[in-house]
């Protein structure tokens, strides 16, 4: 535990001071917003509006992996992730340590394009802020766990900013599915569909347990 | 003195090239190895083999008291590798604290303070790593790797980057360690430096290893001329 809390501190300590991936996250999902609303002003009315839930995680799946990509980039000056490998921990916690500090930052980024979609596209998310909230936090859990995984895998090969995409989002298909439907549902109806709720719950627990179990093999060597 | 390190066979292949060939050997506490060889020979490899960075391809490495958990062999070892691994956004300081954290040291901050004090740091303790010139980040370095107090030390090229009066505080650290029971294996092409602190010296050739004679280590004229000698043998044996 104490290894977990010493890599979150490290991460976001290093990131409070240098801001390179939040900067990078935010930038880009506003991007994402301000493209949309050129292409489709408030005034297209509601069949623009149907398409928010889709759009907003395209801004938070993508500025998630642009994250994600400098999760053990950051590592690799003074080979600081050698470090990690020979700290004589459980490495699952130096999993849950990186993964956290993605989420965290994933958090932020997701509330400030949340905010801007509102502003964007006349939403009045207030009712549903906090189930909305639920709903990117479990989107963000899987998005960063695997994520952290792959990242790790990923940054130990030559063309790593390619490989990362490339290995994750397949595989986060039931991620996205659980993710849209529940945020559609919830932004079209106001209702928060369980089975969608169901599919990120499972998808997360299982996300979360391969990669802290297997992230011994991809740390060492 | 009791065994702190053992190999058996131990080997390591990337693919079809052989980094090290089956090596066996045997450390005791409060002595001192010096590993020497051209470039490629496969001495960082060694290292981070000992270090448990590199996955051994045949052979095993015992890090004594046997039986004991992964846990505790990465708790037994500290490394001085090429790289300094200091995350650059973080003080010198804070990057003793997060490793004091990452082993398990008690009081963290008391212990990075003691690990700054060692090494003369305490002027350059809240400067960030990236900003440390690569002599102060070298020895911010050492100080990471002694502060969990391991028993076996591996260090590659050490002295890198110091200048003489850094240089020759830590012979003098080295050789105070040693003395304290640690177990040192130092990586180095200096060979003047390993003379009168390391007892054996072992040679690697394109990951072939000769042991050169211990009598070699107590000058260093006859340390050169010995490991020259080897390194013709060795390379026209081929």
């Amino acid at each position: 535990m104490n290894a977990l809390l010493a890599v979150l501190w490290k991460d976001l300590v290093s990131e409070w001071r240098s801001r390179d991936r939040l900067v990078a996250m935010g930038v880009f999902a506003l991007l994402v917003v301000v493209v949309l609303y050129l292409a489709a002003p408030p005034g297209a009315g509601p069949e623009a509006r149907a398409h928010v839930p889709g759009l907003l995680w395209v801004a938070y799946l993508f500025a998630g992996v642009l994250g994600l990509n400098r999760a053990f980039a950051t590592e690799l000056e003074n080979e600081a992730l050698s470090l990690l490998a020979l700290a004589p921990v459980e490495r699952g916690f130096i999993f849950l340590g990186k993964a956290l500090a993605s989420f965290a930052l994933l958090l932020v980024v997701e509330a400030a394009t949340a905010v801007a979609f509102a502003l964007a596209f006349d939403l009045d998310l207030w009712p549903v802020a906090g189930r909305l909230a639920l709903v990117a936090a479990l989107g963000a859990a899987g998005l960063c766990s695997l994520g952290t995984l792959f990242s790790a895998i990923a940054v130990r090969t030559q063309y790593r900013e390619v490989m990362l995409p490339l290995l994750l989002l397949p595989l986060l298909v039931p991620v996205l599915l659980g993710a849209v439907r529940a945020t559609n549902a919830l932004l079209l109806e106001g209702t928060l569909p369980w089975p969608a709720l169901q599919l990120l719950l499972v998808t997360d627990g299982v996300f979360g347990i391969v990669s802290f179990l297997t992230f011994e093999v991809v740390l060492d060597e | 003195m009791s065994l702190v390190l053992r190999t058996r066979a131990l080997e390591k292949r990337f693919g079809p090239l052989v980094a090290l060939h089956p090596l066996d050997l045997e450390l005791a506490a409060g002595s001192a190895l010096a590993v020497l060889g051209p470039n490629g020979a496969g001495k960082s490899t060694l290292l981070r083999l000992f270090a448990g960075l590199a996955r051994p391809s045949a052979g095993s490495i015992e890090i004594h008291p046997e039986g004991g958990s992964r846990s505790f062999r990465r708790r037994s070892v500290g490394l001085v590798g090429h790289a300094s691994f200091l995350t650059p956004t973080l003080t010198t300081r804070e990057n003793l604290v997060l490793a004091a954290r990452l082993f398990g040291v008690e009081a963290p901050g008391e212990a990075a303070a003691r690990a700054l004090a060692a090494e003369e740091l305490l002027p350059v303790a809240e400067r960030r790593a990236g900003a440390l010139s690569r002599g102060l980040a070298q020895r911010a370095a050492i100080a990471r790797a002694l502060l969990h107090d391991p028993k076996l030390v591996l260090l590659d090229e050490p002295w890198t980057g110091l200048d003489a009066r850094a240089a020759a505080r830590l012979s003098q650290r080295l050789a105070a360690e040693k003395g304290a029971g640690r177990a040192l294996v130092i990586v180095t092409h200096d060979l003047g430096r390993v003379v009168g602190l390391a007892e054996r010296a072992l040679l690697l050739v394109r990951g072939r290893a000769a042991w050169l004679e211990a009598a070699a280590v107590r000058d260093t004229a006859t340390l050169e001329a010995a490991a020259s000698a080897a390194v013709a043998r060795m390379e026209s044996a081929r």
